[in-house]
């Protein structure tokens, strides 16, 4: 009896329980009749940007700084030109007053010994540094030094930097990089035949070296020290802290890559990749040794003045999430050593972020346009630091390949895709006159890696490595591009890029488009849910009770 | 070179009223060995600490990678205090101070940066009151990794966080975690502990009621 009376209550609560389970209203809900209506979506002012801030708009003019030239750069965020000056003349050749407007150190770029007698220096010394942007704090629940490559996107990155001096920040109270502490690794131009010493100062916290990708360097330096940047076969790793210096005299002209060699796949895609530029030997041939953030030279080559009205760097490379993790997640170099080499694998690898000269849309648009006028040749020096290739498409143009990794193509290819595969630099010429194939004529063309995914950020479109063709009447004096397409507003709030933001959101029909209202569970199925709930219970309360009255 | 050298010569006037040196081997900023913060009376006395930089002072903090020789140093208030900073390692480090009174350190900084192996001296008058000033090197994951001090002035107001060997993180990390027959004996050992309470607990209530 007692067995029978517990069974009994127990096969009622089991059925409550279930037909409780059953009803309980679900994620997604019928909306009846009339479906939900459409939710407004209204910017935020605390977390919307402005499109183009930008302190300094004197440096977008020509000017010269320490008789060195520097042309003008119409965009909103220029380089600063007494950087340019300063690595134009060499760290140890510009006064005070202009190398303090830097946060260059004293040594990041020494320049001396005119030994051919044509007017320039010939033995260069530059020094560089290995920086982690977006790195975590024991300190607190920040990342430092701070470097959004879009709005509200934080992406761990490593990169070779100038020789700097002073702080990382901005500030004493900001966490954000300064505007030189950046990505690209900066390209780096030397002349032909040259004596280069390239120092590499290991500041981060784990091994690197440099390599010279498709650069005329020797094995081994004269003292028998390895000059290949490889630790399995020339040389031990450069441990934190220590220094080394690669010697190199380039034979020939060409564009190769600088690279870090210590577990390749982690660190050359984590950003340690720039490209190097050897121009041709000429007289009085003053280089712009670093391109900081790549985009416009402001001091063009001598070779590069007489052929080009511009000459232009674009790197294109990609963060993977799961890759940079550790250095967000952990601070000990243990356990980012071992979720880095041993707990990430390559091979089930995707892409997440994608850049252009460091950054993705739309803060591409603050320092990666190519502006442009009508009938202009312009350089462009492109190079693929994806672990995939790469369909480099120019709307409104088809550019032509003049020469692939550092070497004259014999046939230059003209086309609209220019294919790159990975490490690979091809110099293109975009040539604006309008004869309906090298240009279709004036605009604002878009330019990207047309393999899809590289327009968006984690999935998220407009973004990824969109850059811009302005032709000069489609920009206006701020060096903002006059668009007539989709609000921008949305592009440039944080919320966009997590996701939280209908991408039509402030369309002319954003009724049809933006999110729709969340609906109220369903009367009828909450009120029997919680019926059959309350019964459940009532029956185990009752259960309980009878077990209690037995002697 | 002759050039620079001779701007040099002109412009360090300038550069050193500003308390600014800056050369090839090192810089130093806000050097103050002559205005005394605002509440000092007068130059309380002189002193001398000797700080030495570099990879190999973190050996004794494991996961740290670059440390000062020492984490903390506690100095009288209106001190001048010279700072003869050795840098051990190959690249830059620094020695520098936070949250100095702005009006006499711009920014409320004071900072010697050395670029190499070698070593560079300046002073700073400190101010006369109680409290605790972050010491750090400011490049790029140096604090992060060990490169973290305090100079405290009269006792000091606090103890900062994350300092090697001296206080905790505020965001620690976390480590796996293994378990060994100790730990395993540990927590044996503590059920027949939780068993035993039970039992004296009884014995307890019983001895109460049966008095």
């Amino acid at each position: 009896m007692k067995y029978l009376r517990i069974l009994a209550y127990s096969l009622g609560i089991a059925l409550s329980l279930s037909t409780a389970w059953l009803l309980f209203p679900g994620e997604r809900s019928e909306a009846g009749l009339l479906a939900p209506a459409t939710l407004k979506w209204v910017p935020d002012i605390e977390d919307t940007e402005d499109f183009c801030p930008f302190e300094h708009p004197e440096w977008r003019k020509a000017q010269t700084i320490e008789g060195v030239e520097i042309s003008e750069s119409p965009i909103c965020r220029p380089d600063n030109p007494y950087l340019v000056a300063s690595v134009v003349k060499g760290t140890n050749n510009v006064t005070m007053p202009t190398l303090m407007k830097t946060r260059l150190a004293m040594d990041a770029v020494v320049k001396e010994n005119d030994l051919d007698g044509d007017g320039d220096p010939d033995v260069i010394h530059i020094k560089l540094e290995v920086a982690e942007l977006n790195g975590s704090s024991p300190d607190g629940d920040f990342l430092i030094p701070g470097y959004p490559i879009a709005p509200g996107l934080m992406p761990g990155i490593w990169v070779f930097v100038p020789k700097l001096r002073g702080m990382a920040t901005i500030d004493a109270v900001s966490t954000q990089a300064p505007e030189i502490l950046r990505a690209p690794s900066p390209p780096i131009r030397v002349e032909q035949g040259d004596t280069v010493y390239l120092t590499l100062e290991n500041t981060h916290y784990l091994p690197h070296t440099i390599h010279l990708h498709g650069v005329d360097h020797p094995y081994a330096r004269a003292d028998g020290q390895g000059n290949d940047g490889v630790p399995i076969t020339s040389e031990k790793m450069l441990l934190p802290g220590e220094s080394r210096t690669y010697k190199l005299h380039p034979r020939q002209t060409g564009a190769g890559i600088y690279h870090c060699h210590v577990q390749t796949d982690k660190h050359m895609l984590m950003g340690l990749q720039g490209l190097f530029i050897v121009e041709e030997n000429r007289p009085d041939n003053w280089l712009q040794t670093f391109n900081i953030g790549a985009g416009r030279v402001r001091h063009p080559s001598r070779a590069a003045r007489e052929k080009y009205a511009q000459e232009v760097d674009l790197h294109f490379q990609s963060l993977d999430k799961e890759r940079y993790a550790a250095i967000q997640k952990y601070n000990d170099p243990r356990l980012v050593a071992k979720a880095m080499n041993r707990e990430y694998d390559i091979t089930d690898a995707d892409e997440d972020f994608y850049l252009l000269n460091g950054k993705a849309f739309p803060y591409t648009l603050r320092d990666s346009l190519i502006v442009v006028e009508a009938d202009q040749k312009i350089l462009l020096h492109t190079v693929n630091g994806h672990p995939h290739s790469l369909g480099l498409h120019l709307h409104g143009h088809k550019t032509t390949a003049i020469a692939a990794d550092g070497v004259p193509l014999q046939t230059p290819v003209t086309r609209d895709v220019q294919p790159l595969l990975p490490a690979q630099r091809l110099d293109l010429v975009l040539d604006t006159h309008n004869d309906g194939r090298h240009s279709f004529g004036p605009g604002a063309w878009l330019f990207h890696d047309h393999a899809e995914k590289s327009v968006t950020s984690d999935g998220v479109g407009p973004g990824g490595d969109l850059g811009l063709v302005v032709y000069r009447q489609y920009l206006d004096e701020n060096g903002w591009p006059k668009l007539q397409g989709m609000d921008m507003v949305p592009f440039f709030n944080r919320q966009f890029y997590q996701k939280q933001v209908p991408v039509w959101a402030r369309s002319g029909a954003w009724e049809i488009f933006s999110d729709t209202a969340p609906l109220p569970p369903d009367r009828l199925r909450l009120i029997l849910s919680g019926l059959s709930l309350g019964l459940a219970l009532g029956l185990l309360i009752a259960l309980w009770r009878s077990g209690r009255k037995l002697p | 070179m002759r050039l620079l050298l001779f701007l040099l010569t002109l412009l360090s006037p300038v550069l050193a009223l500003a308390g600014h040196r800056m050369d090839m081997d090192s810089m130093v900023m806000n050097e103050n060995p002559v205005n005394l913060p605002e509440g000092c009376p007068k130059i309380a006395g002189d002193k001398t600490i000797t700080v030495k930089a570099g990879r190999k002072f973190a050996g004794n903090f494991p996961g740290a990678v670059f440390a000062y020789d020492q984490q903390s140093w506690d100095i009288p208030p209106c001190t001048r205090l010279t700072i003869r900073f050795i840098n051990k390692d190959h690249i830059r480090h620094q020695f520098m101070v936070h949250g100095l009174p702005e009006k006499t350190y711009p920014q409320g900084m004071f900072t010697i940066e050395v670029s190499g192996p070698g070593e560079e001296s300046a002073s700073l008058i400190l101010p006369p009151s109680k409290k605790t000033y972050l010491v750090h090197c400011d490049i790029a994951q140096h604090t992060e990794h060990g490169m973290k001090a305090q100079l405290k002035v009269a006792g000091g107001d606090r103890d900062l966080a994350s300092l090697p060997g001296l206080t905790r993180p505020a965001r620690p990390d976390t480590y796996p975690t293994r378990w060994t027959v100790s730990s395993v004996f540990l927590l044996l050992l503590a059920l027949a502990g939780g068993g035993l309470l039970v039992w004296l607990l009884r014995w307890l209530w019983q001895s109460m009621i049966s008095e």
